[in-house]
């Protein structure tokens, strides 16, 4: 029996591990369906609702690129755990829909995996909470470092950036981000 | 035996086998599955609440994110924004100012502005500039109540209109009326200030921001009965009458993002080689064009306008020149503005006076923060500078004043342990009582004492509203004293500290931060021990001369006096008389090689206005007399003062009749160091709707570079953190499946070496 301890061991550790990873992916699919519940209720009340009874945050828009099929629900802030459910809303940058730079940024293998195959010239569409719809067309991608996004915070233009890390297949995590730059096309509806 | 039966049955025990590993692997898969799962639902309070500390630390910049449960839309689109653009050109002896105020409004409301705003309290505002579209409107001087009329009946009509009003000499007021839904103002005003100069340095200085001021309440039961008995009398008037005026809502920064993003730029053409040229409080790049010019911009881009912008310049000589004499020829007069250092005498050639030093130090609410810790700081080091011969006092005020000795008393070591552990024990808190303890510091109780100087050192940040009882009090009681003001903080009331000194013949010193201590009070002791320039006069050999300040101040070490004069015509020379201790000194400068200079007529008007202004306080000139002689000089030179404002009136209505126009009050950001509860009290529990009212600096760039003939900075990178956006999932699942096929293979290989038997 002493020979099977060895792969036993590995099979267990091996287990874990996947279960892990599978959990990230699990607990990103699963948040998104309790979110996308609390945000239509939120567009219908007018009020912010939690997604579960313990959050300590909440969902504040919807982004959507119709050709992908893709969609996901921002949530307010951009702390890890806000991250883990859906992208998050960077601090200090405005809502969708005002004049200077909003910035939602989510992790590279969960909700923003689309942004790969977003292209110059798509629709990015963010519904607010308070219902408001905002048509992005996405005009240039760059890749920076994490602490040199370049993003001006106060322009007068109304925009738009969604990062992720970058690249898009690595395994570990580095400093570099890929942004996706979006200026407003259609605002209000 | 077993080995056999193990041999004969192996087909079905390796099918079995490999049956039972797959079980087992599914079994695994899913309970790791579920585990994850149930973690989901289960396990996630004490993991946030483990990180809420974090978020605790990200504030203030972070409230956001706290406030969006409070935050409604309509909280949002209230919010008028200003984004600020300072532009100042330095030519030689004067600086050229042009400020730009750009008024945004996003909301669906039309809209009148008002926003409270500081200027250096020796600048001449000349210029108002109004831009609406593609539209410049120049505005015109106009006596203060005209003005005012003219504003209100544009206002009325619907059409734009913009007026500069003068609330203190270093507090202004802009009002922008019917400002449209989504439309974006320009309001422009330029100003005219001397460089100021100390010993080597020269510096200038742009307050941002003004403090809030303690304004003490009216006692309005006591009533002044006249002497004669007739029965009349008149209630005591408010010492601060126009309160409301000078008061401006200010953000808790706690819980509002800073507000009033400012852009700043030097142009700065020393006329001379230039040295270190330092800014103190702000981070800058400094372009260097030759060895005489600089540009300094901002390093960061715009910043929040909450504490004071201070540039110094030093000569590449040793020695920064001595003498500068510079004219100008407006209409049919020439105007002069001169520049003399005297030389200072070393102290062994003087026989040093024992001196009797007051310090006034001020604890009030608005000192708390890193201002009390300057101000302890300063005074401590004062402490360790006396001599033995000489005798102080301590004095600290809030709302309440303790005097720390009866009478003033020896500086031997054990009175100074005294005051050191007095000193610091001092805590800020409490209202501005300033009048009685600058009272107390100046009542001379052994004024037949010829033997020691006298000499009041007074910590304040001059955040009052009744600065002119102040100067009252200091013109009726100085006596022998001389009074040295220290103004303490990241935005003090320079226009208090300059005429509290200047009517107590002393000086003022300006520490904004803990580093600034040390250099500043060895200058201040350098003024305080060596003897001053006494018994100034100027004479002019040809020409008639209208010379200001009429009475020449004292000049103490390293100072240079700044004279300015208005001439009938540009002959022969001046003489400059003084006594440097008791030794006679003079200086005569040749006019025709005077170098020609930009504005000096405005400076001339302003420090003439300054004057009239302290012959009222002084009394030296009936009220009524001062006012005529400063409404005179307004309108000539085009001022805005007490009694003068400029306004622009666009001829073109904007507002539709029937659409209401909603005040908006601008709020003010806390100056930066200053501690929030201290000065308003601890806050509600429940903070305020905290809106998001950031302005945009960038708002109307495209009118503001047609305005400017040079073009707007630009602004660097924002300063936006990107947060980590890649989970570990990818790779702990890769990882697994690695370790998943090792244990496989280890398993078919064991199989394979047990089988060939």
């Amino acid at each position: 029996m002493r020979r099977f301890i060895l792969p036993l061991a590995f099979a267990l550790i091996g287990l874990i591990l996947f279960g892990q990873g599978a959990y990230i992916h699990a607990k990103a699919l699963v948040a998104q369906v309790l979110l996308e519940r609390a945000f239509t209720q939120s567009i219908a009340t007018g009020q912010l609702v939690k997604p579960w009874s313990w959050a300590d945050t909440w969902p504040v828009a919807r982004i959507e690129v119709k050709r992908l099929h893709a969609s996901a629900i921002v949530l307010a802030g951009s702390s890890g755990q806000a991250l883990a459910f859906g992208p998050g809303h960077v601090e200090q940058t405005v809502d969708a829909g005002q004049p200077g730079v909003a910035v939602y940024s989510a992790h590279r293998d969960t909700h923003f995996r689309f942004l790969k195959d977003v292209t110059i010239g798509d629709e990015i569409d963010v519904t607010r909470s308070d219902g408001k719809m905002f048509r992005y067309r996405a005009d240039r991608s760059a890749v920076v470092r994490f602490d040199q996004s370049g993003i001006d915070p106060i322009t007068d233009k109304y925009e738009l950036v969604l990062s992720t890390c970058w690249p898009f297949d690595a395994l570990t995590s580095g400093p570099e981000r890929y942004l996706l730059h979006a200026t407003l096309i259609e605002s209000g509806s | 035996m077993t080995i056999y039966d193990a041999c004969e049955s192996s087909p079905q025990i390796r099918l079995s086998r490999r049956m039972r590993i797959a079980l087992f692997f599914l079994v695994e898969g899913v309970a790791a599955l579920a585990i994850g799962f149930a973690a989901l639902f289960v396990s996630f309070d004490p993991v946030w609440s483990a990180e809420l500390p974090q978020q605790a630390v990200l504030r203030p910049s972070d409230a956001r994110s706290g406030s969006l449960l409070f935050k409604t839309d309509d909280g949002y689109k209230d919010a008028l924004r200003l984004g600020i653009d300072v532009d100042l050109t330095v030519s030689g002896p004067t600086v050229r100012a042009r400020v730009t105020q750009i008024f945004r409004n996003p909301t669906k409301d039309w809209v009148e502005a008002t926003y409270v705003y500081p200027l250096p309290a020796g600048g001449a505002v000349d210029t108002l500039k109004m831009v609406v579209g593609d539209r410049i409107v120049v505005g015109d001087i106009k006596e203060r109540q005209q003005a005012r009329a003219i504003y209100e009946q544009a206002k009325q009509n619907g059409q734009k209109a913009a007026l500069t009003e003068q609330e203190r000499p270093n507090i202004f007021t802009n009002s922008v009326a019917n400002i449209g839904p989504g439309e974006t103002v320009l309001v422009q005003i330029e100003y005219q200030e001397p460089v100021q100069q100390n010993g080597n340095e020269f510096s200038l200085r742009v307050p941002m921001v003004v403090g809030p001021r303690y304004n003490p309440r009216p006692v309005v039961q006591s009533v002044d009965l006249r002497a004669d008995g007739s029965g009349w009398g008149a209630t005591t008037t408010d010492p601060v009458p126009d309160r409301d005026r000078i008061a401006s809502e200010v953000l808790d920064p706690a819980t509002n993002a800073p507000v009033n993003p400012t852009n700043i730029t030097v142009h700065l053409n020393a006329g001379f080689p230039l040295g270190e040229v330092k800014s103190h409080f702000h981070q800058v790049k400094i372009e260097s064009l030759d060895n005489t010019t600089r540009v300094v911009k901002l390093a960061e881009g715009p910043v929040p306008a909450d504490r004071d912008f201070e540039l110094t310049w030093k000569p590449a000589a040793e020695k920064a020149p001595s003498v500068g004499l510079f004219r100008e020829h407006v209409g049919n007069s020439d105007y002069l503005l001169a520049f003399v250092t005297p030389p200072s005498v070393e102290q062994a050639q003087q026989k040093q006076l024992p001196r009797e030093v007051i310090f006034v130090i001020d604890n009030s609410g608005s000192m708390g923060g890193t201002s009390i810790i300057q101000a302890k700081a300063s005074l401590l080091y004062a402490l360790g500078r006396l001599q033995p011969t000489d005798r102080f006092n301590v004095i600290r005020f809030d709302d309440t004043m303790d005097t720390l000795f009866p009478a003033p008393v020896a500086a031997n070591s054990a009175n100074i342990g005294n005051a050191t552990s007095f000193v610091s024990a001092i805590q800020a808190r409490g209202g501005t009582e300033m009048v009685p303890a600058m009272r107390a510091a100046l009542s001379d109780t052994n004024h037949d004492d010829a033997d020691h100087v006298r000499q009041v050192v007074f910590l304040t940040d001059g955040a009052i509203g009744n600065e002119q009882q102040l100067f009252e009090t200091i013109s009726a009681l100085r006596g022998r004293s001389r009074v040295f003001m220290v103004g303490i903080g990241s935005a003090p009331n320079t226009y208090l500290m300059t005429r509290a000194a200047e009517l107590g013949r002393g000086t003022f010193t300006h520490i904004g931060s803990v580093e600034q201590v040390d250099e500043r009070m060895r200058d201040l002791f350098a003024k305080l021990e060596n003897p001053a320039v006494t018994s100034l006069s100027a004479k002019f050999s040809d020409a008639t001369a209208d010379l200001t300040p009429s009475a020449l101040p004292d000049v103490y070490r390293d100072e240079p006096l700044v004279l300015a004069a208005k001439l009938d015509k540009l002959a022969g020379s001046v003489e400059i008389k003084g006594r440097i201790g008791d030794r006679p000194w003079s200086v005569t400068l040749p006019l025709a090689n005077a170098a020609e200079g930009k504005g000096l007529s405005k400076l001339w008007a302003r420090r003439k206005i300054a004057d009239a202004e302290v012959a009222r306080t002084t009394r030296q000139a009936t009220p009524e007399d001062a006012d005529k002689t400063i409404l005179a000089l307004a309108l000539e030179h085009q001022l805005v003062t007490r009694l003068t404002s400029l306004v622009a009136v666009d001829k073109t209505p904007s507002r539709p009749d029937g659409e209401p126009l909603k005040l908006s009050e601008l709020p003010l950001n806390l100056p930066a160091g200053w501690d929030f509860a201290k000065v308003f009290g601890e806050r509600p529990s429940l903070p305020a709707t905290p809106t998001e009212r950031r302005a945009e600096a960038g708002d109307g760039k495209v009118q503001l570079a047609a305005l400017k003939r040079s073009p707007v900075a630009t602004q660097s990178p924002g300063t936006i953190q990107l947060p980590k956006t890649a989970t570990d999932a990818e790779l702990k699942m890769v990882a697994g499946v690695i370790l998943l096929t090792v244990s496989l293979l280890l398993l078919v290989f064991n199989r394979r070496q047990t089988s060939p038997q």
